[in-house]
């Protein structure tokens, strides 16, 4: 049975995508047909993530609209042939596209994939209601930050509102440091706060930026935390038990300690 | 804030708990689109259904905060009294 996964957020800029283009890739390693799609139609990224931008033909609205047929528009990822991009419209917007036809889209990806994962545009409007109609689950990226948690919160809402079932929690781009210094939200702030179930805890790492430079999914860089991270969810995604990466920080507290004299010679 | 303070850290400094704490008051706020007026207005409503068993409340007093719990929200209500004479 195919499963349809929406990544979403609220918030902009927090990782969608980036999450999209590693589990969807992660996924793919662990022997899965995958398609990700991009949902963010007029504002598509997911293809420059991947590092497929230079292979688009055909986008997801004209598939929608009959000028091409599916598997014309669907572009194979350069390493994995169970892996399958459908790009957004770049000169199109969001009412380009209704909630019926993402669920006819999905339902027909269902027929030739294992997975399907929707990278959604950040907000609570169209895009976003297109991006989960066709959903069997939801999963939402936070970060650590008020912000996001607050937006993460009323996606809740809204995720509960539409039927989708109990969304998945990926705290992104946490700082150990930063957490043992009292100074970032920790997950289990954030999990307090939200009571969704957690599937994901990524730290901050800036091999997620080299990589994403190359095009690259960070699950290959087999020495990135980030990378780890991704390949874990990747794992529960598909009902393995896996337990919980420590994010602790050795340094902590000696850094903090030195950081607290400084401070007071200042 | 003495240095010892500083070194260990009174939690109530520290950013992680101020940006939770903020955050615990604003997702119920906005889960039950309770705005600062509606907030304010319940207070005096508060103040005037207990006065008519109660002589002494001050609706400025009164703090009404909505608390994210476990299986339920709360409406946590903070009424102080001013003392009757006779009790001093």
């Amino acid at each position: 049975m195919a499963r349809v996964i929406t990544i979403t957020s609220g918030k902009g800029g927090v990782g969608k995508t980036t999450t999209t283009a590693n589990l969807g890739t992660a996924l793919a390693m662990q022997g899965a047909k995958v398609a990700v799609i991009d949902a963010d139609i007029g504002l598509r990224n997911l293809d420059v993530v991947m590092g497929l931008e230079n292979r688009i033909v055909y986008d997801l609205v004209d598939v929608v609209e009959g000028r091409a047929r599916l598997r014309q528009a669907l572009i194979k990822d350069k390493r994995l042939p169970e892996l399958c991009l459908m790009p957004a419209a770049q000169t199109r917007d969001k009412d380009a596209v209704s909630p019926q036809q993402m669920i006819e889209l999905t339902n027909q990806l269902r027929q030739e994939f294992d997975f399907v994962l929707i990278d959604s545009p950040a907000g609570i409007e169209g895009g976003f209601r297109n991006a989960i109609a066709g959903a069997d689950e939801v999963v939402i990226v936070t970060t650590p930050e008020v912000s996001a948690v607050r937006d993460a919160d009323r996606i809740v809402g809204l995720v509960e509102a539409a039927e989708k079932g109990p969304p998945h929690l990926i705290v992104n781009r946490i700082k150990p440091r930063l957490v043992s210094r009292g100074e970032m939200l920790s997950v289990e702030d954030v999990l307090e706060l939200l009571a969704i179930n957690l599937i994901g805890i990524v730290p901050d790492d800036e091999a997620i930026v080299t990589s994403t430079n190359r095009g690259e999914a960070v699950v290959y860089d087999q020495g990135s935390l980030a990378g780890r991270a991704f390949l874990n969810v990747a794992r529960r995604l598909g009902g393995e038990d896996v337990p919980f990466m420590a994010i602790t920080d050795q340094q902590g507290v000696l850094e903090w300690l030195f950081g607290m004299i400084g401070r007071r010679r200042s | 804030m003495g240095f010892f303070d500083s070194m260990f850290g009174r939690r109530r400094d520290r950013s992680a708990q101020v940006a939770k704490e903020r955050l615990a008051t604003v997702l119920v706020d906005d889960r039950y689109k309770l705005t600062p007026e509606m907030k304010e207005q319940m207070k005096l409503d508060i103040a005037e259904v207990l006065a008519r068993y109660l002589p002494s409340v001050d609706p400025d007093q009164i703090e009404v905060t909505l608390m994210r719990g476990e299986a339920n929200d709360h409406l946590k209500a903070d009424i102080p009294l001013r003392r009757a004479s006779s009790d001093m």
